[in-house]
């Protein structure tokens, strides 16, 4: 049978704005995906570790307090320190133009602002997980 | 006041609606059959805009909530009594304001929100507002300072001086407002769980500027049903964070006269998804929750709710918003009426106030933003609300900078000082279309306050999930509509532009953190320790009393904290320990 793909949704750090996240949760339980979504101020230790026990393969993080650059940073070394190098973190919230690359560079597969279709990010997530199936 | 029950209601004898209703269907069967036959008549056909068939099979409102027709005609207000349902301006029920006469004694303030970095840059920025004419700043604090939590504590790591400035201790507020003339210049924040703090935090200032607190003209918004219903910064659970609210309501009504202890905001349960109607029946549930916090300090209503109001948000459909003021003030007169038993205009007049739809600003083409605030602005000014905040163009981008956010906040001065908009007290009134929405928004937003009264009241409907609930459900429908194509949002599914010109926004101070925490290590150590340990250890008896139910006031007690220098999260982390933290129900 084919496994259903595991997603987290979570909000990182003290930003409380959740309607971002709440949709795209529900946008990808839609299209039949199985997602988590943690509620609000979870640091990056709580993070890796739902990550861990629900054995997700992606991570989306809500970020709209400019806080991003340090967070995701912190939350991708967590994911490799703690043998969950394979997890991809994809992005979404507001994010300057100027941190898109950075983040990037860091290791984040994909940044989504706002105006983003619900579909876009559905597909975005459904590629990731058939590319890595076929690495 | 005209309260009497007449036998007829509406303004027109029978014979004159009869008449209507001939015309009517004359009118459908006649032009409106004849213009939709499937053809165009020569008439018609010379402009290439002009299409055979109707846009949408059915056209409503912007939250859905109504069906829209065709035209509005006096059978719409047949069952309106023109005095009794619609009044006067300035008399109950205030569906044409609440101020006689309208905006003809009124002037827009500049009135911005401001704050980002550390004092230094937020500092600067203070200063070019006031020399650009602000009379009103309100701070905008970062999240760990709305959270109570210090600079250096772990959760705040890179997000001090974010989204908002960090004050620590009474030292920072004092460097932010240095040279500022506090005497003349209204000021307060928008943070809304550590509100006897930011009471005692400016009472300090003034007393540290040599000022009696009572010159002061402080607003807070200290509003923590916000927080658990869109914003997400609570800290306790609702019933504490209320009563320490209203600490504050209880403190200002006895000894600050000129200070204003609160206001509900609805502006983010209806950017999360919450329909007009569902805004006013909340907001109102809200505020009642709040006057009755009050009254249980021995506060009377008629001495809180003139320093009460209900800020709002202004969403795109023009038409549904303007309905939307004049019912929520009428909905109030009339809820309040049957709560208090009174009759006290005192009472009864509802001021609203804005910060209009940030949610509806695009990060696509920016500049369209300046269009949509102006008709967010002009729908709020023709329903007659009497505080307008504007949020800045590039806002969904990055913090405003000092030219989009001045730019902003004329929007209000220009259609007020140059457009002749408040000529005249409630413009729109007596319109068919008008009063009708009115009317079916009131009756809407009545179901939705019955619904949270039975459920127990604002507190309870939070502490079940209903509001978040209600919001997610909006929001989802919202993204769907957009995505489908069904709702426009001009450069983000229609006139979309492959390459979007660049725009400059506002940079961060990316210095701010480290000097932030070396500046809050520098008090820790030169303060007077005994000192500090005193007034902490008075909030935590304070705390406790509360706990154990038989409450005091905790502003005195957290103004020697403050006057001690004793940091925000050593001051919020004692009252942490005594209240614990508020556990939400998750739900998407």
């Amino acid at each position: 049978m084919k496994k259903n793909i595991r997603v987290l949704i979570a909000k990182p750090g003290l930003d409380g704005h959740e309607s971002g996240a709440k949709v795209i949760a529900r946008a990808l339980r839609d299209a039949g995906m199985e997602v988590v979504y943690t509620g609000l101020r979870q640091t990056p230790e709580t993070i890796v570790q739902t990550a861990l026990q629900e054995s997700v393969d992606i991570i989306g993080l809500s970020i709209l307090s400019g806080a991003h650059n340090e967070l995701c940073s912190r939350i991708l070394k967590l994911l490799n320190e703690n043998g969950l190098g394979e997890v991809s973190i994809i992005v979404g919230g507001i994010i300057p133009r100027e941190d898109i690359s950075i983040l990037k560079e860091v290791g984040v597969k994909g940044v989504f602002g706002p105006g983003t279709k619900m579909e876009t990010v559905v597909e975005f997530v459904k590629n990731l997980v058939k590319k890595k199936a076929q690495a | 006041m005209s309260k009497r029950k007449s036998k007829r209601k509406g303004p027109y004898n029978s014979e004159f609606v009869e008449r209507c209703k001939i015309e009517l269907k004359r009118w459908e069967e006649g032009p409106v059959k004849d213009r939709l036959c499937g053809e165009l008549k020569p008439q018609f056909s010379a402009y290439s805009s002009v299409l055979t068939e109707e846009t949408r099979a059915e056209f409503r409102t912007g939250s859905g909530d109504f069906s829209i027709k065709r035209v509005y005609t006096p059978l719409d207000i047949a069952d309106i009594d023109p005095i009794e349902d619609i009044g006067f301006p300035g008399e109950y029920p205030y569906t044409r304001g609440r101020d006689p006469v309208g905006y003809r004694a009124f002037q827009w303030p500049l009135n911005f929100y401001s704050g980002f970095g550390s004092s230094e840059s937020a500092h600067k920025r203070y200063h070019d507002l006031v020399a650009a004419g602000a009379t009103e700043i309100l701070l905008a604090l970062d999240l760990p300072t709305q959270l109570g939590l210090d600079s250096d504590h772990s959760l705040a790591e890179g997000e001090v001086g974010k989204v908002g400035l960090a004050l620590n201790t009474l030292d920072d507020l004092e460097r932010v407002m240095d040279g500022l003339p506090l005497a003349s210049l209204h000021i307060g924040t928008i943070a809304n769980c550590i509100g006897p703090w930011m009471l005692a935090m400016f009472h300090a200032l003034g007393e540290a500027n040599h000022l009696d607190p009572k010159q002061l003209r402080v607003r807070l918004q200290n509003d923590p049903f916000k927080e658990y219903t869109g914003r997400g910064t609570y800290v306790f659970p609702p019933g504490v964070a209320i009563d320490l609210a209203s600490d504050v309501v209880e403190y200002m009504c006895k000894y600050l006269p000129g200070w204003e202890p609160q206001y509900n905001c609805t502006t983010t349960m209806r950017w999360g998804g919450c329909t007009a109607a569902q805004e006013v029946g909340f907001g109102i549930a809200n505020l009642i929750c709040y006057v009755e916090a009050a009254q249980r300090k021995g506060i009377k209503p008629e001495e809180v709710v003139p320093r009460l109001n209900l800020h709002m948000s202004t969403d795109n459909d023009f038409f549904e918003e303007i309905s939307k003021f004049r019912a929520v003030r009428r909905l109030w007169a009339k809820t309040a009426s049957e709560r208090f038993k009174t009759d006290d205009p005192r009472i009864l007049g509802l001021r609203v106030t804005i910060f209009t739809a940030a949610n509806r600003l695009t990060a696509q083409e920016p500049f369209n933003n300046i269009i949509r605030t102006t008709a967010h602005v002009l729908a709020s000014i023709l329903g007659g609300v009497e505080y307008i905040a504007v949020p800045a163009h590039d806002e969904a981008l990055a913090l405003p900078t000092f030219e989009s956010t001045r730019l902003a906040n004329l929007t209000k001065n220009i259609l007020h000082d140059e457009c002749f908009v408040g000529s005249t007290a409630d413009p729109l009134g007596g319109s068919y279309f008008i009063e009708s929405l009115t009317n079916q928004i009131e009756e809407k937003a009545r179901d939705w306050y019955d619904k949270v009264e039975a459920l127990g009241g604002a507190v309870a409907a939070i502490e079940k999930g209903f509001y978040l609930k209600e919001m997610a459900e909006g929001m989802y429908r919202y993204q769907k509509e957009v995505d489908s194509g069904e709702r426009t949002v001009i450069g983000v599914n229609r006139f979309v532009l492959e390459k979007e010109p660049a725009i400059n926004i506002f940079k961060g101070d990316r210095e701010a953190e480290r000097r932030q925490t070396e500046r809050l290590n520098n008090i820790r150590q030169n303060r007077d320790k005994a000192q500090v340990e005193k007034a902490l250890a008075e909030v935590r008896r304070v705390a406790n009393t509360k706990a154990a139910g038989k409450g005091e006031n905790i502003v005195p007690s957290m103004l020697e904290a403050v006057r001690a220098y004793a940091t925000v999260g050593e001051i919020f982390g004692v009252l942490r320990e005594v209240f614990g933290e508020f556990q939400p129900v998750v739900i998407t």
